[in-house]
C-alpha cells in the first residue's frame, strides 16, 4: 500500500472523524491492496497536465448587452406567465444557486461544474454573478463542444457515412461555425448551396451527406430546418396529410440540378449498370492502379472516387416517377418548381433553383424557418419543445402556446439568428432558473412552470464523468480542414497514378482506417477508453461504446440520440471501467479531496459530483461509512462510486 | 475484506437499516430473491413458443431476394435460382434458403404507405404509426406480457442491436424493455463486478448510493425515475444469474460458430439460440446496411450472403435440438425497394410491395403467399398489411391477437392493431 501524503499526515488533526477520512484520501479510492495488477497503470501525461491557454478562441459575448439581454427575458418571461396563468397553474420556485450553477454548467458547457467552479460560484456575492457566469460558459471551448453535439445529432454528422465520403473537413466546419458564432440564416444558406470537395469548401458536406439520395435530401432538410415532415409524400398521397406526391415533387424540383459526383450523368440502360460516369482522367487512373498496384488498387481506387465526389449544381428537370398513380398529372411528367408555401424572395429571382430554395428556406418572411429554430432551442433548455415533435409543425400538432412560440421567433428575428443570444437570453429568464418540474408526455400540454426534469445526454454524462478524471480533456481535437486538405486531394487532370499512390500512402499515415482510434488510445487511452471530449471522438461510434449505450445517435438518424434506461447502461456504470476510473490515483476528483482541510472531505465529494453540499443527515452517513470501513479510503472511494450511482447524479435537476 | 454489513462485525441495528435500504432500492432485494421474482410480474415454465426476430433495417430489396423478376429489366444484375418448392424462385444470394424453401413460409404481398425508414421500422415492430403522445410496445413486448417471462433470471427480451430508435417496452411495464447487446462476441459486457471489489462492498456501495439518493427520488417520483430505478434492480439481479453463459459465444465451438458466418449478424443469430434455449422469451437480431440507394451489386451480395449463412444456420441448428416446433422465426424489413434501378445503380424506397418471412412454430412450411406484380411494384393479390402480419405472428406464438389492452391514455390497443392473421401460413 502506498504510504500516506506526507503533507497531509503532518498536519494536526482536529478529530479521529478527520484523521480516517484524510487517511482516506492519501490512497487511491479502490481497495488498493486487493486491486488486479490492470489497474496500476497511470493516467497518461496529456490529460494530467493542465495547458497554458484555452483549446480554442471562442468569438466573446458583448457583456454590453447585459441589460437588453433583461429586457428580452423578461419579455419572454411575461409570455410564459401568461400561459401558465391561462392554464391556471402556479409556475415552479426559484432555483438556488447550487442547483443553478449545475444546469448552467451542463446547459451551456455539457458537464458538470468542477469543485472549484461550484465553490467560487457560491462563495461569491456579486448581485450579478449568474449574468457574468453566463457569459464566460457562452465563450468558453465547453460551449463549443456542447452545442457540437446538438448538431451532430440533428445534422448526422459521421466521419465516413459512405466509403467514398471523406467527411471530417464538413465536422471540423460545423463546429467552427460554432466557435464564430455565425448567424444561422448565413450558416444554413452555405449549407444549402456550397459546391466543391468537402475538404475544399466544407459547408458542401451537408448536400453530400445525402450523396446518392435527391429526395431524401429534400425530405431532411424541410424536416430539419423547417420543422415539417413531407417525407411520406415522397411515396404517395397521405390521407392524414396535408402534403401530395406532386408537392413534393415540386419542391424536391428546385434541386433536382444538385450533383454530388463529378463527371457526366449517363441515362439507365436495361440490365446495365447506370451511374454518373467519372470523368476520363478518373476512369483512366482507375484503371491503371487496377494494373500497376496490385493489393493497394481497391483502396486506391476508392480514393480517386472520393476526389470526384463533389458538389456541383446545374439546372436539370425532374420527373414524376414512372408508378405516379394521381388524377393530377401522368406519370414521368415533367414537374416545374414550386415552394410549399410563400414566395422565393425577390434579389434571389434570377438565380439558379438551388439557390431559389437556399434563400427561400432562410429568407426572414419564412417565419417557420425562425419558429423551428426557436422552438428547437427552446426545447434544448427547457427540455421540451412548444411543439412536440420539434420537426412535425402541421395544424393538427398545435403549439402548447402560440403566444409564447410567435414570442420566441420574434427574439430570433430581433437578435439576427444570433443563436447564442438566443441561448442567452433563455437561460436569463425566471422560467428558466426555476426548480424542474416532471413532465408526463401523455399528460396535457406542458406550459413550462420549470424546466422539465430530464435526464443527462450521453455526452453530458461521459463529459462529466470525463472531467471527474482527466486535468485536461482537450489533449485531442477533432481533424481540422486543413489537415485533411494536406492530404486528401489531388489534381483529377494532372497527377499520374504514382502522384496519386504518394497522397494515397500520406492520407492512409493519417486518416486510414482505425488510425486516429489508435492515435486516441495512445494519447488518451486509459484502461480502454478515450479521456477526451465527446465531440472530439470519431463519429459514429462503435454500439458498444459507452456513450452509445447512454442513448448517442449513430448518426443516421435525425435526432437520433435517446435518454431511456437500459441494462447495459446500469452495468457500465456498476462494474464498467469509466466509473471505476474516478477513484484511481491522480484522478481530478482524488486530488481535489487530497487538497482539502479534513473536516471538508464528505461535502467536497458532494461538491464535485453532485454540486451541492450534502444535508446534515447525509453527511453522517457518509463519515459513518469512511470511519466504518476497515481500509478508509476504500469508505471514500464507496462514498463517490455511491454519489455517481444516484439518479441525482444522472439527472438535470 | 470482511467489514460487511452482511458478514461480521456490525451491528443488528445497521444490518436492518441496510436492507431495508435496498429493499427499497431494488425491488427485488439483494437478501431475498424470491420476493423479487414476485415484483416482476407472472412468470410461467418453459412452455409457450419463442420468437426469433430478425430485422433487415435500411430495407432489404425484395427483388433481389425472396421475390425476383427473372426476364425483367428490373431485375438488374440478380438471377434467379430454384427452391425446394418446385415452380418458385429467389434470388440466388440466397441459396441455403432457396435449398429449405420448403421449410418457410414466404409473403411476398406485404405492403405499407410509409417510405421513410424511421417511421416504417417503428409501424413494423408496433403496427401503429409513430405519434408523439404515445410510445407503442414492440411485439416482443406484447409477446412477453401475453405469454410471460419464462422461468430463470435472464430477461424476457433481448435485442442484439441498437436500442435507439426502438420503440422498446412502450406503455407496458419497463421491465419489458429490450436488453440491447451491442455485439454478440461480447456478449453482456460488463455483468461482473471488477476483479477488486468484494461482494460485500459491493452491496454496501448499492446500499449507500439509495441511501444517499433518497431525497431526489422523492423529489421527482415519476415514470422516468422509477424506470431508472428498476433497470438498476433488473441489472443487479441479472449479475447475480446462474444463466449468464448463455451470453458467451466462446463456449459454442468452432465450426458451429462458423456455420452462421462470422458477421455481427451471424454471430447474432447464434447468440440468439442460446438465448432462447436457455430461458428468453423475444430475441429480436438487427442488421443494418440495406439502404442501397447506389451501387446496390456491389453490397448485396455481402449482405444477403449473410442473412443466408445465418438464418439457415439458426433453422438448422433449431430444428436438430428439436426447438423449431417451439420457436416462430421470422424476418422482417420495413419495406422494399424499388424495382427500377436508379441512375446510381441503386435501388430507392418502396413501400407498395415487398416480402417478408415466417418458419418455424405455428407456421406452415412451404408456403408463398400472395404475390406482387410483374414488376415488383404493388401487390397483385393477397395484399399484406403491417397489422396483418403482426397479427399472424401471433396467431403463430398463441399471443391471443384479438386481445385489447388498454394505454395510458385509454385507447385500446392490439398487437396488431386493426389487422388479422394470414390463415394460409399457419400451421
Amino acid at each position: 500500500m502506498k504510504v500516506a501524503h506526507g503533507r497531509i499526515v503532518r498536519r494536526i488533526m482536529p478529530a479521529t472523524v478527520a484523521v480516517a477520512i484524510v487517511a482516506a484520501c492519501c490512497v487511491s479510492f479502490a481497495q488498493v491492496a486487493v486491486r488486479d495488477s490492470r489497474r496500476a497503470a497511470r493516467l497518461p501525461a496529456a490529460v494530467t497536465t493542465t495547458p497554458d491557454s484555452p483549446a480554442m478562441d471562442v468569438a466573446p459575448v458583448d457583456a454590453g448587452r447585459r441589460s437588453a439581454v433583461r429586457d428580452q427575458a423578461r419579455a419572454i418571461d411575461r409570455l410564459v406567465a401568461n400561459g401558465l396563468e391561462k392554464a391556471g397553474m402556479t409556475p415552479s420556485p426559484p432555483l438556488d444557486d447550487a442547483h443553478f450553477v449545475r444546469r448552467i454548467h451542463l446547459d451551456l458547457a455539457g458537464r458538470i461544474p468542477t469543485h472549484a467552479e461550484t465553490a467560487a460560484f457560491l462563495g461569491d456575492t456579486a448581485v450579478d454573478k449568474r449574468d457574468a457566469l453566463i457569459e464566460r460558459l457562452l465563450a468558453s471551448p465547453d460551449y463549443v463542444s456542447h452545442f457540437y453535439n446538438h448538431w451532430a445529432d440533428v445534422l448526422r454528422l459521421a466521419d465516413r457515412p459512405q466509403r467514398n465520403l471523406v467527411l471530417e473537413p464538413y465536422l471540423a466546419w460545423v463546429k467552427d461555425s460554432i466557435r464564430t458564432n455565425v448567424p444561422y440564416d448565413d450558416w444554413v444558406r452555405e449549407m444549402l448551396t456550397a459546391d466543391g470537395r468537402s475538404w475544399e469548401n466544407p459547408a458542401a458536406g451537408y448536400q453530400l451527406r445525402d450523396d446518392g439520395m435527391p429526395l431524401p435530401y429534400v425530405d431532411n432538410t424541410v424536416r430539419v430546418f423547417l420543422g415539417t415532415q413531407i417525407g411520406c409524400a415522397q411515396c404517395h398521397n397521405h390521407p392524414f396529410d396535408d402534403w401530395t406526391q406532386h408537392q413534393f415533387y415540386e419542391l424536391a424540383a428546385f434541386t433536382a440540378g444538385t450533383k454530388t459526383r463529378v463527371g457526366t450523368r449517363r441515362t439507365p440502360v436495361p440490365g446495365k449498370e447506370p451511374r454518373t460516369l467519372p470523368p476520363p482522367a478518373a476512369r483512366q487512373l482507375v484503371k491503371e492502379a487496377r494494373e500497376t498496384k496490385g493489393r493497394k488498387a481497391g483502396a486506391i481506387a476508392q480514393f480517386i472516387q472520393a476526389n470526384v465526389t463533389a458538389v456541383s449544381y446545374r439546372d436539370i428537370a425532374l420527373r414524376l416517377p414512372r408508378d405516379y398513380q394521381y388524377d393530377d398529372a401522368k406519370p414521368l411528367d415533367e414537374v416545374s418548381p414550386k415552394l410549399l408555401w410563400g414566395e422565393v424572395p425577390s434579389e434571389a429571382g434570377r438565380t439558379d433553383g438551388r439557390e431559389q430554395f437556399a434563400e427561400w428556406v432562410v429568407a426572414r418572411d419564412n417565419r417557420q424557418f425562425a419558429r423551428t429554430v426557436a422552438n428547437r432551442m427552446w426545447k434544448a433548455l427547457m427540455g421540451v419543445g412548444i411543439v412536440e415533435p420539434i420537426d412535425d409543425f402541421r395544424p393538427e400538432n398545435p403549439p402548447s402556446d402560440a403566444a409564447l412560440l410567435e414570442g420566441l421567433t420574434d427574439l430570433v428575428l430581433d437578435l439576427d439568428f444570433d443563436l447564442r443570444e438566443f441561448v442567452r437570453v433563455v437561460v436569463s429568464t425566471s422560467a428558466y432558473q426555476r426548480q424542474a418540474v416532471v413532465h408526463d408526455p401523455s399528460a396535457e400540454p406542458f406550459r413550462f412552470p420549470g424546466p422539465a426534469l430530464r435526464r443527462m445526454t450521453a455526452e453530458q454524462i461521459w463529459d462529466s464523468i470525463v472531467g471527474l478524471i482527466a486535468h485536461n480533456p482537450w489533449s485531442v481535437q477533432r481533424p481540422t480542414v486543413d489537415e485533411v486538405a494536406d492530404v486528401a486531394g489531388f489534381d483529377i487532370d494532372t497527377a499520374t497514378i504514382d502522384d496519386v499512390e504518394r497522397q494515397f500512402d500520406a492520407f492512409v499515415q493519417r486518416f486510414g482506417p482505425n488510425r486516429r482510434e489508435r492515435d486516441l488510445a495512445v494519447t488518451c487511452g486509459y484502461q480502454g477508453i478515450w479521456l477526451m471530449k465527446a465531440s472530439e471522438m470519431p463519429s459514429p461510434l462503435p454500439l458498444g461504446h459507452f456513450l452509445r449505450q447512454f442513448g448517442q445517435s449513430d448518426r443516421e438518424t435525425i435526432d437520433g440520440a435517446r435518454s431511456v434506461p437500459t441494462i447495459p447502461q446500469i452495468l457500465a456504470m456498476l462494474n464498467g471501467p469509466v466509473t471505476h476510473a474516478v477513484l484511481d490515483e491522480g484522478t481530478v476528483i482524488h486530488e481535489t479531496i487530497v487538497a482539502q482541510d479534513p473536516e471538508d472531505v464528505v461535502d467536497a465529494v458532494f461538491l464535485t459530483i453532485l454540486s451541492r453540499r450534502p444535508t446534515a443527515d447525509e453527511r453522517d452517513v457518509a463519515r459513518e461509512e469512511v470511519l466504518a470501513t476497515a481500509d478508509p479510503a476504500t469508505g471514500c472511494g464507496n462514498v463517490i462510486w455511491a454519489l455517481l450511482n444516484t439518479r441525482e447524479f444522472l439527472f438535470v435537476e | 475484506m470482511s467489514h460487511s454489513p452482511f458478514h461480521a462485525d456490525d451491528s443488528i441495528a445497521r444490518r436492518a437499516f441496510l436492507g431495508r435500504a435496498a429493499r427499497a432500492a431494488f425491488g427485488i432485494t439483494l437478501l431475498d430473491g424470491v420476493a423479487g421474482q414476485v415484483a416482476r410480474g407472472a412468470t410461467t415454465d418453459a412452455d409457450g413458443v419463442n420468437i426469433i426476430y430478425l430485422m433487415m433495417k435500411g430495407a432489404m430489396s425484395h427483388i433481389d431476394t425472396f421475390d425476383p423478376k427473372p426476364g425483367r429489366e428490373e431485375q438488374g444484375e440478380t438471377n434467379a435460382i430454384g427452391t425446394a418448392v418446385s415452380g418458385v424462385q429467389f434470388g440466388e444470394h440466397v441459396p441455403k434458403l432457396a435449398g429449405m424453401a420448403d421449410r418457410l413460409a414466404v409473403i411476398r404481398s406485404m405492403t405499407t404507405e410509409t417510405g421513410a425508414h424511421e417511421q416504417g421500422t417503428y409501424l413494423m415492430r408496433t403496427s401503429y404509426p409513430q405519434l408523439n403522445s404515445i410510445r407503442h410496445p414492440a411485439f416482443g413486448a406484447w409477446a412477453v406480457h401475453a405469454l410471460g417471462k419464462r422461468a430463470g433470471d435472464l430477461p424476457g427480451y433481448v435485442l442484439v442491436g441498437n436500442g435507439n430508435e426502438h420503440p422498446g417496452c412502450g406503455f407496458f411495464d419497463p421491465a419489458l424493455t429490450p436488453v440491447p447487446i451491442a455485439d454478440p462476441q461480447r456478449g453482456l459486457e460488463n455483468i461482473r463486478r471488477p476483479s477488486y471489489l468484494t461482494q460485500a462492498n459491493f452491496d454496501r456501495r448499492l446500499a449507500l448510493a439509495d441511501r444517499l439518493d433518497r431525497d431526489f427520488r422523492t423529489r421527482h417520483a415519476g415514470r422516468q425515475i422509477e424506470s431508472y430505478d428498476r433497470m438498476y434492480a433488473d441489472a443487479v439481479q441479472l449479475m447475480g444469474s446462474s444463466d449468464l453463459a448463455a451470453f458467451d459465444l466462446s463456449r459454442e465451438d468452432a465450426a458451429s460458430r462458423g456455420r452462421y458466418g462470422q458477421s455481427r449478424f451471424g454471430q447474432g443469430c447464434l447468440l440468439a439460440r442460446r438465448l432462447v434455449e436457455s430461458g428468453v422469451r423475444c430475441v429480436e437480431v438487427e442488421m443494418g446496411g440495406w439502404d442501397m440507394h447506389r451501387d446496390l451489386w456491389d453490397d448485396l451480395p455481402k449482405r444477403a450472403g449473410e442473412l443466408d449463412a445465418a438464418m439457415a444456420a439458426l433453422l438448422d441448428d433449431l430444428q436438430a435440438r428439436g426447438l423449431l416446433a417451439s420457436t416462430l422465426v421470422v424476418l422482417a424489413t420495413e419495406f422494399g425497394r424499388s424495382p427500377k434501378v436508379n441512375e446510381n445503380a441503386g435501388r430507392d424506397h418502396h413501400p407498395g410491395v415487398f416480402s417478408c418471412v415466417l418458419a418455424g412454430a405455428g407456421v406452415k412450411p412451404g408456403v408463398v403467399h400472395g404475390a406482387s406484380d410483374k414488376a415488383g411494384r404493388l401487390p397483385d393479390r393477397d395484399g399484406v398489411g403491417v397489422g396483418d402480419f403482426n397479427a399472424t405472428i401471433a396467431a403463430a406464438a398463441g399471443i391471443p391477437w384479438e386481445r385489447e389492452f388498454i394505454a395510458p391514455n385509454g385507447r385500446p390497443f392490439r398487437i396488431g392493431n386493426e389487422g388479422k392473421p394470414i390463415a394460409d401460413v399457419l400451421a
